[in-house]
């Protein structure tokens, strides 16, 4: 699948320059090296062992087909942050999309996960996905307050669901963003009939 | 007067008032021309005989209704029967070819050009996007408006927020419609 509107430049608030683009099969290797970078306590919030080769393999043959879409952020041709938007393409849930944002240690708080995330969110409206869901545990502020920033509400709180480093469980929240009032209005604006249409 | 009369049919639900619009919009906002727009629809909307009639010219129109077409949009059969045989002589129909079937009833002369909408917009992800695909396939066959203009249409005439998609829409109409014209050429 093509994505529109990439390779997209951005600056970073100290000054730093990123590249953000749809991964590559090319980008493989660069980004098993990026998450086998993160903080093992980080790599315990993703739902796969980012660190394996065979993680890697599926999760291109993923995107190959269309069922994961991936942005990465590259710097000095190193990928200092990516970002997911996992859907399904048959079942009950097609119109949910899980978004999932990942960024280099040295980076957070430099606005890159919001640009990858805000990148994500568009795209996934693009791809006619009604609502998003994001899985963050408790304590994770700084994402939450990002995602907060883009319309997602905590719809969810599944107790003691995830065990943190130091095994201590933790509450995971869902929160989610509803988008589907997009499409409604789409879908007002053809159905070909409004006395004051145009008017 | 250098003007064209187009008619845009299909049933309630499938955009065609939209479609009228965007043409409409992109010639007389964006392209520094002459427009209007006339609507009509079945008391029932979804599911009932639809169809918008734009005419597009350099000066002002003084006549806004579209008796024999230049270019015919259609997007379903019944609009196909009711419309074709009111195209003009070497004029251009444009059609939903996997919901309708160009026969006898077209006027001789008449260039039809088919594009599968509904299967593109289904595979961009949302049907309802169908008719920005025979909007980008009427830019890419007629090429009567410049690519700029229609592409800013139709960014100004969608939601907020679905820009994106309806945009690849276009542009998968207008590709398409380039190729058949290629090919036809």
């Amino acid at each position: 699948m093509k994505l529109e509107g990439f390779p997209q430049k951005l600056t970073l608030k100290d000054g730093s320059h990123v590249e953000i683009r749809p991964l590559a099969a090319a980008d493989a290797p660069a980004l098993l090296q990026f998450y086998r970078a993160l903080p093992e306590e980080d790599r315990l919030y993703l739902k796969d062992d980012v660190t394996k080769p065979e993680w890697l393999e599926r999760f291109v043959a993923l995107v190959d087909r269309d069922e994961v879409v991936s942005l990465i952020a590259v710097m000095g041709g190193k990928v200092i942050g990516e970002a997911t938007l996992y859907r399904a393409l048959h079942g009950w849930a097609t119109h949910v999309g899980e978004l999932r944002v990942s960024v280099a240690l040295k980076l957070r708080r430099s606005g890159l996960g919001s640009a990858l995330a805000k990148d994500l969110v568009k795209l996934a409206i693009g791809l006619g996905v009604e609502k998003m869901i994001v899985q963050m545990v408790e304590n994770q502020l700084s994402a939450r307050r990002v995602f907060e920033r883009m319309g997602f509400r905590q719809e969810a709180v599944l107790r003691g669901h995830v065990k943190d480093i130091h095994g201590i469980k933790r509450d995971l929240v869902i929160a989610s963003n509803d988008v589907s009032h997009l499409w409604e209005a789409m879908e007002a604006l053809v159905s070909d009939f409004s006395p004051t249409f145009g008017g | 007067m250098d003007k064209t009369e187009i008619r845009v049919g299909g049933l309630g639900g499938q955009g065609v008032i939209l479609c009228g619009m965007i043409i409409g919009k992109a010639a007389s906002i964006h392209d520094g021309k002459h427009a209007t727009l006339i609507q009509a629809f079945g008391p029932e909307a979804r599911g009932s005989a639809c169809s918008a009639q734009v005419t597009v010219a350099n000066e002002a129109i003084g006549y806004p209704y579209v008796k024999k077409p230049n270019v015919l949009i259609v997007m379903s059969p019944d609009a196909y029967t009711q419309f074709a045989p009111q195209v003009a002589p070497g004029g251009t129909l444009l059609y939903e070819n996997e919901l309708i079937h160009v026969d006898e009833t077209l006027p001789k002369g008449v260039k039809a050009y088919g594009i599968p909408a509904t299967r593109f917009a289904e595979e961009l992800g949302r049907r309802l996007v169908l008719n920005i695909v025979m909007v980008g396939f009427f830019a890419g066959v007629t090429g009567l408006l410049s690519p700029e203009a229609m592409e800013k249409a139709v960014k100004d005439s969608v939601p907020r927020g679905t820009e994106d998609l309806n945009l690849r829409a276009y542009r998968k109409g207008y590709e398409y419609g380039r190729e058949i014209l290629a090919k036809a050429s």
